[in-house]
């Protein structure tokens, strides 16, 4: 009965009635009596499930339930079947054996006293109703709940095609933007006419929210900036106010960077990375206003009032991902968006000669063709450009620069002026980080100092130094090395809140060369490593962070390190000072690549505002602390102290317990993100554990800057 | 044993019937029959007739097949003007084909048959077919829905007498072959009309029920289309004129009560075609309905006339995190409340403006109120006790439609445990639990008026209750498959009722004989809705169809054709009458009436 026809239907098989006998125990079925029965089946299967058919049409839906099916035995007066679960999909599995074909549904025990034990599920949430205008006369309003009016392929066709848009206005009606008659009527008349491209009307509606959106975003008030920026990333049917929202940010830019006024720049910056995380937006048509405005952010000469105290430099880095961010999503052959941006900031790179002779450079380039060179900000925006966009970029791009762009950081680091102290050791630390990974594919071992000196000047030992360490590093993560504290701020995108804890600690996380996007599993978290001092290079002095933010529990399990940083780490430890469990967490145990502490209950410490709330662990396995009321702690992992060098991680945190309330509200809006900070380095660690003994001088976030 | 013994027992039988006792006892014994056979004589009428009549044929599973070929080349070579209407009788033809040839045992035959001519028969008969394909066995066909309706129904097939004719002189040549004669003369019945033979679409429109098309005769029977005669009209303005003194400033009244004039003029005065208004006895309006019909009234003097120039707008409400459990929803005349029936049994209902739901007080505090007190109705409700949403348990099975009374005090409900409750919303209980139906009740409607209510359900009746009967007043029987929806005509003066027969039938209340019945979808009537005129009857059907009945004549007007697969869960007319809108899964489209163009707007 097998070879049944097509159009109505199939039948069981005599195998499968045989199959089915054995298995309730009877042996040898006649083929006869089992073709009776498959007949038979089949036909009450067949009109069982006919009549099934009727309760899930009645029950609105096109997938067919166990539940339907048990209602039609009900109504056949057969019991229902009962203790079949329904999952999503019931795969067959397959097995064959002893000539035999056999397909079935994998049924697991289950152990009773498991599900005793467990934790309750929780509860479903309730059933609720939600409304919201799905047409006003007639017109879908743009609201998150309804379809955008022109898909993300629809604006992706008309930027690369735009005689896609003046074809399809003869069939308005297709794109699903309905038109009332008047509207019809109006463009008959003019169907002759070349229709814009654009539409230029906003509707009062549209033109309120942009007025509200643009006033929240450079507005003074964190959390509806939050708000604000959400929306401009999740909500769908923005694209009609898209040129506005493209110009607002691009003459921001403009005015800002003139006045150096960098909390502006940095709002501005978050606008684009939310536009720029849009799914339903396209936006090359608006790239020649984004691109001007975003580089500009990166290489500017000044970006702040006070260069050798403000942070400008997360500003750069931020803008340079968002740099990367564009060429990756628009670069096409025809647009050539790589290519282009890359000359861009290789030509920062180049002699002030030569950027002398070159005129058509770009309008955030203009304020560097002055006769004198390059400042040194600008220097490092480029780096940061540059290197953002991939190792090949380096090695073209920065690499044959190095002996000048170390001869630079040399001059200004014997020179006077403090701000060009600063931004020397910044570009330094950063053509470190950046170079070495790519150094070190490079080049063979061994590393000759001298080699290094020929090669690439006043960098070369230090170069040579990181090179070794990573060298190192992916085999077993020996040696001591560079220490870095990672303090959590609001973050430059806003994300949804992880759940609150009592106690907000902090955390760190110990060296990992390179800056990264972190996916986490819900929260997104965006951890940007900075750089990480060579080795016994001075210990760096922390500050207690003003705004706390408490790291999500989930801090060390979400971490995943991409790929790419693998290569490129030496050692990552990551700290999650969640207060979370009672016992140890047991650690999984992770490979080498990186360490998870977390948090150990201490007993509560008094503390002074400025103390020594330390803990020190020490311990051949990773540690697990938690803290409370502690400002810092510090963990080494590895042998123990005294018998030889320690790998150490210092952790800094800072919970201040008289903020910790007041900041709860707050902080149930305001997501995390983290910013590391070098705090300090040694090679090779004594027997006594580092002790961070001040506070860091200045500070990563963001918000607090602005 | 049964190959030989079947036609023995259908002569004995008929020997019986004919009271020819001499011979049936001879036959008896030289068949040497056992007692126990002869005792359970019982075949049905139409199958002796079936088996007597075919059993020369029945050794020659071959004829079938030429039969049917020669038959359907007959049709096609017919002239175009008879071509539509003899193609109808191919389906039913085949379809009896199939069954003898079950029937005399020849499984292998009946499923090449089936194969092939299936293919040449209209897709909407696809359904049944592989509904049909199912039974391979004789015995199966007793128990078989599908073919125990085929094979005690005759399926109906309309003809001009031209074509009759032509098939008569056709049938009358076939001397070798009696199949076809048997069929028709069996189970198919000829509906002669006089005239020209229609047209393909003709044809198609009022094709596709499950018996075939609905003969003239049925809808004959004159149908009061026409709305009652209003009995607010003369109570209502009283009430009205007393508020709207007091609201309006002095100096505009004037303006204003000859706009409301308008709306009253309106109503026909006498309209021929409305029924008496003691044609159907209905409650007497209470005080505080009385108030509700003059807010509803005044309401609709500020309406807007929808169409295609002036779209409507359209709340639309979410309901979040139910899964697939929400199955049925209704909202309450003035769109303050939201009802939702779910499949695990319960009914929750929203309120969807600020005003809070309340329950009533308890007994003992009721005693304390004075009955005299204007605000009695504010008084009797708990202070404390309020809430946005409210629910309802009670039923035992999935709900599968829930509908609030014209008044807003009363909520009906009818599930798969195969009763209809009726809860109060003022208590937040269930007053009545209405037992008749069988099985699964699909759907439950109130009457325009209140009081009373229709229910159709699976066991293929639609029943009409009143309120304060447990027992169903009428049971409208005649429907061959599931009953899926019905819906009270604005006069309640009729039901109509849509099946899975592909029938949509109307129904008189008050004799309870059925009126009308139409043919012409060709997938399961899943909603049913009546204009607001009353003589336009809207039904939406599995495949996505909508078709525009005339009442008055029980034909299609407009056939919506479907532009989506999904089926249609929901029809409803704009109180004005001009727009149509039909909902389906993921979709939403609005149609406007009187022009059968559509205006596509998918939502």
């Amino acid at each position: 009965m097998g070879e049944s026809d097509l159009a109505y239907g199939s039948s069981f098989s005599i195998d499968s009635m045989k199959v089915i006998a054995e298995s309730v125990g009877i042996g040898s079925l006649g083929d006869d009596a089992a073709k009776e029965l498959a007949d038979d089946i089949t036909y009450r299967l067949k009109v069982i499930l006919q009549d099934s058919m009727k309760f899930m049409h009645h029950s609105k839906r096109q997938k067919l339930t166990i539940t339907d099916i048990d209602h039609a035995l009900k109504i056949k007066n057969i019991e229902a079947q009962y203790g079949f679960i329904q999952p999503d999909s019931l795969p067959f599995r397959f097995a064959s054996g002893g000539g035999r074909e056999l397909h079935f549904i994998e049924d697991k025990e289950i152990d009773l006293s498991e599900i005793l034990s467990a934790p309750p599920p929780k509860i479903p949430l309730g059933v609720s109703v939600r409304a919201h205008w799905l047409s006003v006369d007639g017109v879908q309003p743009t609201v998150p709940e309804n379809p955008p009016p022109l898909s993300k392929e629809a604006q992706k066709q008309e930027s690369v095609d735009p005689m896609t848009k003046l074809s399809k206005s003869a069939n308005e009606d297709a794109t699903g933007k309905p038109m009332c008659g008047k509207a019809a009527r109006l463009k008959a008349s003019e169907s002759v006419h070349v229709k814009q491209l654009a539409t230029h009307e906003l509707s009062v509606e549209q033109q309120l929210y942009y007025k509200e959106i643009t006033e929240t975003c450079v507005g003074s008030d964190e959390n509806r900036r939050a708000e604000a920026l959400q929306s401009l990333a999740c909500d769908p049917g923005l694209h009609e106010m898209l040129p506005r929202m493209c110009t607002f940010i691009s003459e921001g830019v403009k005015v800002n960077v003139v006045q150096n006024n960098l909390a502006l720049l940095i709002y501005l910056m978050r606008m684009v990375k939310a536009l720029l995380d849009n799914q339903s937006l396209y936006l090359e048509k608006y790239l020649h206003e984004m691109i001007p405005a975003v580089s500009t952010c990166i290489v500017s000469r000044q970006l702040c009032l006070r260069p050798e105290m403000d942070n400008h430099w997360a500003l750069r880095d931020f803008a340079a991902r968002l740099m990367a961010q564009i060429c990756k999503t628009f670069n096409t052959s025809t647009n050539n968006l790589q290519t282009r941006v890359t000359r861009l900031f290789a030509k920062a790179l180049q002699c002030p000669s030569q950027t002398n002779n070159d005129t058509g450079v770009g309008p955030s380039m203009a304020n560097m063709k002055e006769p004198e060179k390059t400042p040194l900000a600008s220097l490092y925006g480029a780096v940061q450009g540059l290197s953002e966009l991939g190792p090949e970029v380096i090695k073209v791009f920065i690499l044959p620069r190095v002996r000048w762009l170390g001869e630079r950081i040399e001059g200004a680091l014997t020179g006077v002026g403090g701000a060009d102290r600063l931004a020397a050791g910044n570009l330094k630390q950063q053509l470190l980080k950046v170079l070495a990974p790519v150094l070190r594919q490079l080049r063979q071992p061994p590393d000759q100092p001298e080699d290094y000196k020929r090669d690439y000047g006043y960098l070369g030992p230090s170069l040579q130094q990181m090179v070794g360490k990573l060298r190192v590093s992916p085999a077993g993560g020996g040696g001591g090395g560079a220490v870095a504290v990672v303090t959590c701020t609001p973050p430059l995108v806003p994300v949804t809140p992880p759940p609150l804890v009592t106690t907000p600690i902090h955390v760190g996380v110990a060296k990992t060369v390179g800056s990264y996007t972190r996916p986490g599993p819900s929260p997104k978290i965006r951890v940007s490593v900075a750089t990480v001092g060579d080795g016994g290079a001075a210990a760096a002095t922390c500050a207690p962070p003003l705004v706390s933010v408490t790291p999500p529990p989930l801090v060390t399990a979400s971490l995943h390190i991409p790929k790419t940083i693998e290569s490129v780490t030496t050692r990552n430890v990551v700290i999650s000072a969640s207060p979370a469990p009672q016992s140890p967490v047991p650690a999984t145990p992770p490979p080498q690549k990186f360490v998870i502490v977390a948090s150990q209950q201490k007993p509560t410490q008094a503390q002074s505002a400025g103390g020594s709330g330390h803990i020190v662990v020490h311990g051949s396995q990773p540690a697990i602390v938690r803290s409370q009321n502690v400002q810092s702690v510090v963990v080494t992992s590895g042998p123990a102290p005294g018998t030889g060098p320690a790998q150490k991680v210092v952790v800094v945190g800072v919970a201040p317990q008289t903020s910790s309330s007041q900041h709860h509200n707050q902080l149930s809006q305001a997501p995390v993100s983290v910013v590391a900070k070098p705090v300090f380095a040694r090679a090779a660690m004594g027997p006594s554990a580092p002790q961070p003994t001040q506070p860091p001088p200045e500070l990563d976030d963001l918000s607090h800057l602005a | 044993m049964g190959d030989k013994s079947t036609p023995l027992l259908a002569v004995l039988q008929l020997l019986r019937n004919y009271n020819l006792k001499g011979t049936e006892e001879i036959l008896r014994k030289e068949a040497s029959l056992g007692d126990v056979e002869y005792e359970n004589l019982n075949l049905p009428e139409v199958e002796i007739a079936s088996i007597l009549t075919a059993h020369h044929t029945e050794s020659d599973p071959y004829s079938y097949e030429f039969a049917y070929d020669s038959l359907k080349k007959f049709v096609e070579n017919s002239l175009d003007i008879y071509k539509h209407e003899l193609s109808t009788l191919l389906y039913p033809v085949f379809v009896h084909m199939y069954l003898l040839l079950i029937l005399y045992e020849h499984p292998e035959h009946a499923k090449s048959f089936l194969e092939k001519f299936s293919i040449e028969q209209e897709d909407y008969y696809q359904e049944d077919l592989k509904k049909l394909s199912t039974v391979k066995h004789k015995d199966q066909i007793k128990g078989n829905e599908l073919a125990q309706i085929y094979s005690t129904n005759k399926f109906i097939v309309q003809m001009s007498r031209d074509a009759s004719s032509q098939l008569k002189r056709y049938l009358h040549e076939q001397k070798n072959s009696t199949v076809i004669i048997n069929i028709i003369n069996n189970h198919v019945q000829i509906d002669i009309h006089d005239g020209p033979g229609r047209s393909l679409a003709q044809v198609r429109a009022t094709a596709g029920g499950l018996l075939g098309e609905a003969p003239r005769t049925e809808n004959r029977a004159k149908v009061y289309y026409g709305l009652l005669k209003e009995p607010d009209i003369q109570v209502l303005p009283a009430p009205i004129e007393d508020e709207e003194e007091v609201e309006e400033t002095p100096d505009k009244p004037k303006k204003k009560k000859a706009k409301k004039e308008n709306i009253f003029m309106k109503k026909p005065k006498s309209d021929p075609n409305a029924p008496p208004n003691d044609r159907i006895p209905l409650p007497e309006l209470k005080e505080t309905d009385k108030l509700e019909k003059g807010k509803a009234l005044r309401e609709a003097s500020k309406r807007v006339q929808l169409g295609p120039d002036s779209l409507p707008s359209i709340c639309f409400y979410t309901l979040l995190n139910s899964g697939y459990s929400a199955i049925s929803a209704d909202i309450c005349d003035d769109s303050s409340l939201l009802a939702v029936g779910f499949s695990n049994s319960n009914i929750k209902v929203w309120t969807l403006t600020p005003v809070r739901l309340r329950g009533m007080k308890s007994a003992e505090k009721l005693q304390d109120i004075d009955r005299e007190a204007g605000d009695v109705l504010v008084r009797m409700m708990e202070e404390k006790d309020r809430d946005t949403c409210r629910t309802l348990f009670g039923h035992s099975g999935p709900v599968y439609k829930v509908g609030f009374d014209p008044f807003k005090t009363l909520l009906l409900s009818c599930s798969e445990d195969a009763t209809v409750r009726l809860w109060s919303l003022q208590c937040w209980t269930c007053l009545v639990v209405y037992r008749g139906h069988v099985w699964p009740v699909w759907d439950v409607r109130w009457s325009p008026h209140g009081h009373y209510f229709a229910s159709t359900g699976h066991d293929r009746t639609a029943r009409l209750w009143a309120t304060d009967h447990h027992q169903p007043l009428r049971v409208f029987a005649g429907h061959l498959s599931d009953v899926d929806c019905v819906q009270f005509h604005p006069n309640s003066n009729y039901i109509a009722t849509g099946s899975s027969d592909r029938t949509v039938r109307m129904w008189d209340c008050s004799t309870g004989i059925q009126v009308r019945l139409m043919t012409g979808h060709k997938t399961s009537v899943y909603t049913i809705v009546f204009s607001v005129c009353g003589r336009w009857l809207a039904t939406g059907a599995a495949g996505g169809e909508v078709v525009v009945w005339d009442i008055s004549t029980g034909l299609p007007t407009a056939s919506l054709p479907p532009s989506h697969s999904a089926s249609i869960h929901a029809l409803a007319f704009s109180r004005d009458g001009t727009i149509l809108s039909s909902g389906k899964l993921f979709y939403l489209f609005i149609y406007t009436l009187y022009c059968t163009y559509r205006k596509s707007y998918c939502y």
